[in-house]
């Protein structure tokens, strides 16, 4: 395990003397990495890094407003609302690598427009270690890996935590006394709600989907899972009150894990799996069915796309 | 201070690997599996697991070598082949959650496990007969073999993946290779 106060003094060490005089720019997703890296950049150089949080629309719920709150402290905060141009972008797309590819240009062109205002040389990434592997492996691209640097013409990339596992990361959150919602919180996708989404990213499914994880992340939190979520998988039939229903199926998925690299599915009482299923397809008209994804990684991954 | 290196094959879990060697407390450092044996110093050496066989690289050259040396899962199976034995399809991939059988409490590297351990694995291909020298030191219900042995010349295979965290004991097997390497 990492030694957490050791690295949290050498990292800003080497941020400092990476970034020295300059500006630099860092993309907040809300998740644990990026939350730390923007944390210890912050550290290292104060205003002079510009913490960006892109406000995707593929969100989780609530999840901006509590970017804004727990980012207070960094008065360089900038909060871009980009909902629209991201759903027009996802417009008739359904492969699944075409959609990571088109959310991964639709923020570099919202990240560049407030590199070139700000004047960033530096760009500071919460990169970790398993996003390299499944990277180089070509398992799935991550949005975090290429990309914006081809487009701006930074001087460099920092990453701080690119050597640590999710674990370690989280050692370094709790040390460096972010607040317990974001070291302890689930891993989120960079490419947010639009891979709990298989096939089209429409404004209707990514409401199924993102009311569906609440509900899931709401029933499970005393099964302390690594990741609990809930996905849109396709369309199947039902009925309600008495009308046939075409509605959307819901995958409600939750796993316990260690870093990430493999997984087990959890097994929950049929209680809970019954008040899951019944919110879900009681406050949701338009869903008409819900499973429960039984399948570790290997051979599945932990989210859908 | 014991110094042991894992030889890439381009296997999702080789960081795990680096990372088990490094809770053990041993000096260790992943190589790309294109460097051949003569450039690494070493105690021991692991053959990471790895999607192909077309990309191992120098990793048969290590079995020539006079230090221990652990395949992992493409690694056990590219050990296999080079020395004589053979590998296939399985009829039932390998995925996750395995109960495997130890079959010989005495080996050095898994008979400390006796007598079955719940292991993690991710493999559609597998050992069907084992190279001369060699014995089976553990099956399962899904994978005749699942490891083997051959103490003589220090090689040991192992199917399934000790560095995952879902492994039950893997540390254990990490460790008992280490002792081999001291």
């Amino acid at each position: 395990m990492v030694d957490a106060p050791i690295f949290i003094e050498e990292a800003t060490e080497e941020i400092r003397e990476q970034v020295g005089d300059d500006r630099a720019l860092i993309a907040l997703s809300g998740g644990v990495d990026s939350s730390v890296a923007a944390a210890l950049a912050y550290e290292a150089i104060g205003d002079r890094l510009t913490p960006v949080y892109v406000d995707t629309g593929l969100m989780r719920k609530g999840e901006t407003a509590q970017i804004r709150e727990t980012f207070d402290y960094m008065e360089s905060l900038r909060v871009v609302e980009a909902q629209g141009r991201f759903l027009d972008a996802l417009s008739g797309v359904t492969d699944p690598e075409e959609k990571r590819k088109v959310i991964g240009e639709q923020f570099i062109r919202e990240f560049e427009t407030v590199a070139t205002e700000v004047e960033a040389s530096w760009l500071v990434q919460g990169t970790i270690y398993p996003d390299r592997i499944e990277s180089e492996g070509n398992i799935k691209s991550h949005h975090n890996v290429g990309g914006l640097p081809d487009v701006v013409d930074f001087d460099g990339i920092v990453e701080p935590v690119r050597d640590l596992y999710k674990d370690e990361v989280r050692d370094v959150a709790r040390e460096l006394g972010l607040d317990e919602l974001v070291a302890e919180r689930m891993p989120f996708p960079g490419p947010g709600l639009a891979v709990r989404i298989v096939g089209e990213v429409t404004e209707e499914k990514v409401e199924v989907a993102r009311e569906s994880c609440h509900v899931v992340e709401e029933e499970l939190e005393e099964y302390e899972p690594w990741q609990a979520f809930a996905a849109v998988i396709g369309k199947a039939t039902g009925v309600k009150g008495d009308n046939r229903v075409h509605g959307w199926v819901v995958a409600v998925r939750s796993v316990e894990s260690r870093d990430g690299m493999t997984a087990r599915a959890q097994e929950l009482d049929w209680q809970t799996l019954q008040r899951i299923q019944s919110r879900i397809t009681g406050q949701l008209p338009n869903v008409a069915r819900v499973v429960y994804d039984v399948t570790h990684k290997p051979p599945a991954t932990i989210e859908y796309e | 201070m014991t110094r042991i290196v894992v030889v890439d094959n381009h296997g999702q879990f080789t960081h795990l690997e680096g990372r088990a060697l490094r809770d053990v407390g041993v000096d260790t450092d992943i190589v790309d599996n294109e460097t051949p044996p003569e450039e690494v110093d070493a105690d021991g050496v692991v053959l990471s697991g790895g999607p192909d066989m077309d990309r191992i690289g120098h990793s048969a050259d290590y079995l020539d070598g006079d230090v221990p040396v652990l395949g992992i899962c493409l690694g056990m199976q590219l050990m296999a082949k080079s020395l004589g034995g053979a590998t296939a399809s399985g009829d039932y991939g390998g995925y996750a959650d395995v109960t495997v059988d130890i079959l010989d409490d005495e080996d050095p590297l898994v008979g400390s496990l006796a007598p079955e351990t719940r292991v993690w694995a991710s493999h559609a291909d597998e050992v069907v007969e084992v190279p001369e020298g060699f014995t089976r030191t553990a099956k399962s219900d899904v994978c005749g073999v699942e490891a083997m042995s051959d103490p003589d010349r220090g090689l040991f295979g192992v199917q399934w993946h000790p560095e995952v965290a879902h492994t039950e004991r893997g540390q254990e097997v990490f460790e008992n290779f280490v002792a081999l390497c001291e």
